[in-house]
């Protein structure tokens, strides 16, 4: 029988997907400064990284995939190709999950660098390859630093709510 | 060296095969989905058209939902914005009220200033009408005649109509009063062979008479400087130089015509004229 707790959990839970569907179908910006969104980032990829490293049981693949597609869908890239970004991270991810015995925030940090670079490798490729799309490498390479330089925020907001609703 | 390579092949395979907790897919499988899709969406086969097209329907859709409460912050980021430029705006305006209700106290006193002193010096010649005299009246034949460009209103004497008022056709000057009957008078259009009526030129000193040639479309002006050359789009006033016609009524305007030739038509627009107002000279109130 459903209880009102077991929703709770599980809407609680649900939270990560519920965040890396609506930043697919939205994309948000921070405000801009001046005309260049300076600090724009990627805030998916933080998502995967720390859910599919921490937490695998919160973000399922099948979910990662699928949130890729509304990504394509909405910039108007070829379909699969965030998808295959996004699988690409979880791969390198479970990898390094697999492979480290103690997790370091640090060290998983600076793992996310590798993860980033496979990632946005799958992404130039496909793009380049798979259709006549141009866009700014600088504004990708921009875009990937500050992705990387916020992980350690997303990680103790993150942390602290896994916390919170494990406490709960 | 073999034993590193082993490790990282089991790791990859662990990686790619193993579903792990609570996953219903394998990220191999779902790779290759991918790359399926990739390699569909490229070759765009008549179905993949489709199944795109349903999807991006989807899609957008739920993406401008999902965009309301931006839209919304945005709306009521601006929302905010203007009220507070509203607000300056607002001081500003009342500033500029108070500074013009000072210039309009000014003007006046210029103006009774100027009156009092063109008094003194005969300058002013009323001819006896009455001042702020107005009244309307309905055009009741249209003279198409090809030596009289005239209207004829239905009023006359009997309503204090006398030679040589002015008629306003929609705030524009139309002609002038050249023959009273009792219940009838007529007038004699601006675009009449015979009207001639002082005037000046706008943003200049130029003095001169503008004559009708018949046309609303073709006016002319006589006794223009030597050499002077007039300008497009500029509007001719009444310079109240024949001491009845109020100075600053606008009457006609300069354009170019089809055949890049300056030409002078007349603002009021005779052929539409069914109620015109009488006054004697002032400008149409």
């Amino acid at each position: 029988m459903l209880s009102f707790k077991l929703i709770k959990e599980q809407i609680f839970k649900s939270l990560p997907i519920v965040f890396l569907y609506f930043f697919s179908f939205y994309h948000f910006q921070i405000p801009e400064v001046g005309k260049i969104n300076l600090f724009a980032f990627n805030f998916q990829m933080i998502l995967i990284y720390f859910y599919v490293l921490k937490f695998p049981e919160n973000l399922g693949f099948g979910n990662i995939f699928l949130a890729g597609l509304i990504n394509d869908t909405v910039i108007g890239i070829p379909l699969g190709t965030t998808s295959l970004s996004y699988l690409t991270l979880a791969l390198f991810t479970t990898y390094i999950r697999n492979a480290t015995l103690r997790s370091v925030m640090t060290a998983e940090w600076f793992t996310f660098i590798p993860a980033l670079f496979f990632s946005n490798l799958v992404y130039l490729v496909i793009i380049n390859k798979f259709s006549n799309v141009s866009f700014y490498y600088l504004e990708l390479l921009q875009n990937t630093f500050f992705t990387f330089l916020f992980y350690p925020i997303f990680y103790y907001i993150f942390k602290t709510y896994q916390e919170l609703i494990s406490i709960k | 060296m073999s034993e590193h390579r082993d490790d990282f092949i089991i790791a990859i395979r662990y990686a790619l095969l193993k579903k792990g907790a609570k996953q219903k897919f394998s990220l191999f499988f779902l790779i290759i989905l991918s790359i399926s899709i990739i390699t569909l969406d490229k070759l765009s086969p008549p179905i993949m058209i489709k199944a795109r097209g349903a999807l991006n329907d989807l899609v957008y859709h739920v993406s401008v939902i999902s965009s309301q409460p931006s839209i919304l912050r945005k709306y009521l980021v601006e929302k905010t914005a203007i009220h507070y430029s509203a607000i300056d705006e607002n001081n500003f305006l009342k500033n500029e009220i108070e500074y013009l209700r000072q210039q309009k106290f000014n003007n006046a006193f210029l103006k009774s200033e100027n009156e009092i002193l063109k008094d003194a010096l005969f300058l002013i010649n009323n001819k006896g009408f009455e001042q702020d005299f107005s009244i309307a009246a309905k055009v009741v034949l249209d003279s198409e005649s090809p030596f009289l460009k005239s209207l004829l209103i239905n009023k006359g004497s009997r309503y204090n109509i006398k030679k040589g008022m002015s008629v306003f056709s929609k705030d524009y000057l139309v002609g002038t009063i050249i023959e009273v009957n009792y219940l009838t008078a007529r007038v004699l259009l601006l675009t009449d062979l015979n009207s001639k009526i002082p005037v000046i030129i706008e943003d200049t000193n130029i003095n001169a008479i503008l004559e009708g040639k018949g046309k609303k479309t073709n006016l002319g002006l006589s006794y223009l400087p030597e050499n002077y050359q007039i300008e497009v789009d500029k509007v001719i006033f009444t310079s109240g130089k024949d001491g009845f016609l109020s100075p600053g009524i606008p009457v006609a305007k300069t354009y170019l015509s089809k055949k890049n030739k300056i030409l002078i038509k007349l603002l009021a627009d005779p052929d539409q004229a069914l109620i015109i107002n009488v006054t004697n000279g002032q400008i149409n109130k």
